[in-house]
């Protein structure tokens, strides 16, 4: 990037100011004067996370390969360089070529957690665009959003044009496609905006009329222009021949996850009642490990990186994951680079599947029994047993492991104080099965980390009608939580209710929250993720103001009749699919998981993945 | 195995890079070369290199070393082109040399500064550097590990040559630098600051290192 003489007088006074500047190894630089699209990816957060995101980087790969689109990065500045970006008038730039982001075509948001939702909004107001989509006249630029939390899109409708729901890789390019096309017959926004909402996957929130019930639910949900009465997602079944880049773009300072990146699977096998990700994503599609091999490699040849991770959601769940290791490791430890493997379910963990990740650099081991009772486990369908972990540990500990950490939730469904010590006590378990193993590493003590999020209530998933437990009940079974623990060999931490608190009201939010999240840009709050910057004090006033009462969407059981805010986007995963799994929970029913036995979801309607292969109830 | 001394240039944007993130630069670099390096022999196996002497941040360099091993040959031409495709912005490697002088060696720094200041001309700048320099004692803060310490400037300062182009002034001066003593060229700054009351920006390079007898490091 061409630093200009004011940027660099900045720098000097900023913290880590490599964020700023570009440079990096891969970075892609064009010439404007001979491309068509010039695309802002923006990331709402601060460098060295967005930078760690793949899907950022499976984009810019892709849109820069085409000649006629320059795709260019762009993250949240740091409060220091905000607060002087604001003093001398320096509006947000894109970090390949310094330009302003409001002279580009399209100004895209990745999505990725409900809190950085007034990250956007202030990224908008640094770039000098105006929040309010109906206040943006021109056909651009154009703000677009995708990512996760695009699948309820309603708490920032009002700010974004147009939405992508699902996977982007081909339907950017459609609407790129089609923004070309309306560029070039000078058409106004509102014209492109209606024959954009023709394509699948596309939600244009100003095509659709909300209506409200006395009570504040949602009576109806209106299409007009012709735009669909739902939208459907995208997504791609051919993993195998889809876009992946050769290369990444490698950043000069150190990012949270620095090193290569390949996914292996999309989707997820197991139907775990609390995971969006495992609704959104379905149905799985794996990705061949000559492919994924073939991409590990260049990945490492044209980064330097030393270090390869495997990205799904469930790395032990991809069936030929053996395999992988063996091809991967034919040439990995030649060329020293290691393998990481995260994600790995209790289940999941076998001596030969360690043996091969021995060779390979060994951090600690990450589990996730999410709950800790049985019980509690059954209803949130992660179908783990205490045996398995027993088991796994022992396996860990025989092979040198010494530090396990344990993932779980508290504020689940049904879930009683027994249930949260139950947390404690398998902690402690896994401290006793450490020293009852003879063949532990010689003179070393164990650690546990039990880690403790609040459960969030998501859309997409069978518990998208429950209430959230509110910060007090929270903070009571944290507490309780920190009073079952007696060993000194386990390390316990919880997230902040507060935040969490501010989540569940967004991730279930409707319309009504746009002018909230206004008020609350306008009122400073930003980096609401960073514990460091989260005001609830500030957020309750605003909420007060507006007249709005955050409880009535993170706290209320809604009833399944009611229409939800994100009612008219399509995952493929039927309604009736979550109640079903819903009333099961309260049975404490488990559902097998896709590989098992089909559960009828609705995903079968994309016909590909593993709804049409083979399975052993079908032999 | 052989060791030798990569000269480079850090400039343009890859002067905002930390030293410690520098290191982890060169060491991907080095990796994706594929120049025949020699790799530490622990549980994590990583590229072998060492630094001449750390540059500050936002600092550019001129004439920057880092030290390695070979295991293999490889002529000078063909490190060098295989290296600079897998560098940052900025970083370019020049030169590939047998080291002469340990890295301990190395007692001064000759920097260049371009100065300028919001609300002055250059020749109040030059006038306010002029009057520093003449003062008989420069008392400044100077940050250590072990807190703050006043220290007397003007006993640390080499020959220099000050002149004014048309937007800025120049300062080329000689500073103690190395691990037993250096000192960061930014100091002027402050005591310009603190005794004028003049804020200036300064643009800094360091251009080249010497030892004890004042010859350039090699």
């Amino acid at each position: 990037m061409r630093v200009t003489d004011q940027i660099e007088r900045i720098l000097t006074k900023v913290q880590k100011p490599g964020r700023y500047v570009g440079g990096e190894l891969n970075s892609v630089i064009k010439n404007k004067e001979e491309v068509e699209v010039r695309f802002a990816f923006c990331f709402p957060d601060v460098y060295e996370v967005g930078m760690s995101h793949l899907g950022m980087k499976i984009l810019y790969g892709q849109f820069n390969s085409l000649p006629y689109i320059w795709c260019e990065r762009v993250f949240a500045p740091w409060v220091d360089m905000e607060e002087i970006m604001r003093d001398k008038h320096i509006p947000l730039y894109g970090l390949e070529s310094g330009d302003p982001i409001k002279d580009f075509d399209f100004i895209g948001f990745t999505l990725q957690y409900e809190l950085s939702f007034t990250n956007v909004l202030n990224m908008l107001d640094l770039a000098g665009v105006p929040l309010r989509s109906e206040d943006r006249k021109e056909l651009w630029p154009l703000v677009v959003a995708g990512g996760p939390c695009a699948c309820n899109p309603e708490p920032i409708a009002d700010f974004i044009d147009l939405f992508f729901i699902g996977e982007g890789e081909e339907v950017d390019l459609e609407v790129i496609d089609l923004y070309r096309e309306y560029k070039k017959k000078n058409a106004t926004k509102q014209e492109f905006l209606k024959a954009a909402a023709q394509i699948e996957g596309v939600y244009v929130p100003s095509l659709y009329t909300v209506d409200y019930n006395p009570d504040g639910t949602i009576a109806s949900v209106t299409p007009k222009d012709g735009a669909p009465a739902t939208v459907k997602k995208r997504l791609i079944m051919d993993l195998d021949h889809l876009y992946f880049p050769e290369k990444f773009v490698v950043p000069s300072i150190e990012i949270v996850h620095d090193r290569a990146v390949a996914e292996i699977f999309r989707g997820c096998i197991r139907g775990c009642r609390f995971c969006q990700a495992g609704f959104l994503y379905r149905p799985v599609r794996e990705k061949s490990p000559g492919v994924i091999d073939r991409q590990c490699h260049d990945l490492c040849n044209n980064t330097g990186y030393d270090e390869v991770s495997l990205s799904s959601l469930s790395s032990s769940d991809y069936t030929r994951i053996e395999g992988l290791l063996e091809e991967l490791l034919s040439w990995s430890e030649k060329e020293k680079v290691s393998i990481s493997l995260p994600s790995l379910r209790v289940d999941g963990f076998s001596d030969e599947l360690m043996s091969k990740l021995k060779t390979v650099r060994r951090s600690g081991l990450t589990f996730a029994p999410e709950a800790g009772t049985q019980r509690l486990r059954n209803v949130i369908n992660k179908n783990v047993t205490e045996e398995e972990l027993m088991e796994t540990c022992s396996t860990a500990f025989s092979g040198g492991w010494t530090t396990v950490k344990l993932y779980f939730m508290i504020g689940l469904p049904t879930e009683t104080l027994d249930d949260v010590a139950g947390i404690a006590q398998l902690g402690q378990k896994v401290v006793n099965a450490y020293y009852a193993n003879p063949n532990k590493p010689k003179g070393k003590a164990v650690k546990v980390t039990v880690s403790a999020s609040s459960f969030v209530p998501k859309p997409f998933t069978p518990f998208q009608w429950e209430p959230q437990d509110t910060i007090e009940t929270l903070h009571q079974k944290q507490k309780h939580l920190r009073d079952s623990i007696t060993s000194k060999k386990i390390n316990c931490n919880w997230h902040d209710a507060d935040t969490s608190f501010l989540e569940g009201v967004f991730a279930r939010g409707d319309r009504k929250l746009c002018k909230v999240l206004e008020k609350a840009q306008k009122r400073g709050c930003h980096f609401d993720g960073w514990g460091d910057f989260f005001r609830l004090d500030t957020w309750m006033e605003i909420f007060e103001e507006c007249g709005v009462d955050p409880a009535f969407y993170a706290n209320r059981r809604r009833s399944f009749e009611e229409i939800l805010p994100w009612d008219h986007i399509d995952y493929g995963v039927k309604k009736e699919f979550f109640i079903n799994e819903c009333k099961k929970a309260y049975e404490n029913a488990t559902t097998g998981n896709c590989r098992e036995v089909c559960s009828h979801c609705g995903a079968a309607c994309w016909k590909g993945g593993i709804c049409v292969e083979k399975r052993a109830d079908m032999v | 195995m052989k060791n030798v001394r990569i000269w480079f240039e850090k400039d343009g944007t890859s002067r905002f890079i930390s030293h410690l993130d520098l290191n982890r630069c060169m060491s991907r670099g080095i990796h994706r070369s594929g120049i025949p390096i020699w790799y530490t022999e622990g549980f994590n196996p990583h590229p072998f290199l060492t630094f001449a002497l750390p540059l500050s941040l936002g600092v550019r360099g001129k004439r920057e070393s880092m030290d390695i091993k070979l295991v293999d040959e490889m002529p000078e031409k063909e490190i060098i082109e295989r290296l600079n495709p897998c560098l940052p912005e900025g970083i370019r490697v020049f030169a590939v040399t047998d080291p002469v002088m340990k890295p301990g060696r190395i007692s001064y720094a000759r920097y260049q500064l371009v100065l300028t200041a919001e609300h002055h001309s250059p020749s109040q700048i030059l006038q306010a550097v002029q009057k520093i320099m003449d003062m008989p004692q420069i008392m400044v803060e100077k940050k250590t590990k072990s807190g703050i310490k006043e220290m007397d400037l003007k006993k640390n300062l080499g020959e220099y040559q000050v002149t004014v182009g048309q937007e800025c002034v120049f300062l080329r001066i000689l500073l103690p630098a190395g691990s037993s003593n250096n000192v960061n060229p930014q100091l002027l700054l402050d005591a310009i600051k603190r005794y004028e009351g003049i804020e200036l920006y300064a643009d800094i390079t360091r251009l080249d290192l010497y030892n004890e007898e004042r010859e350039p490091f090699c």
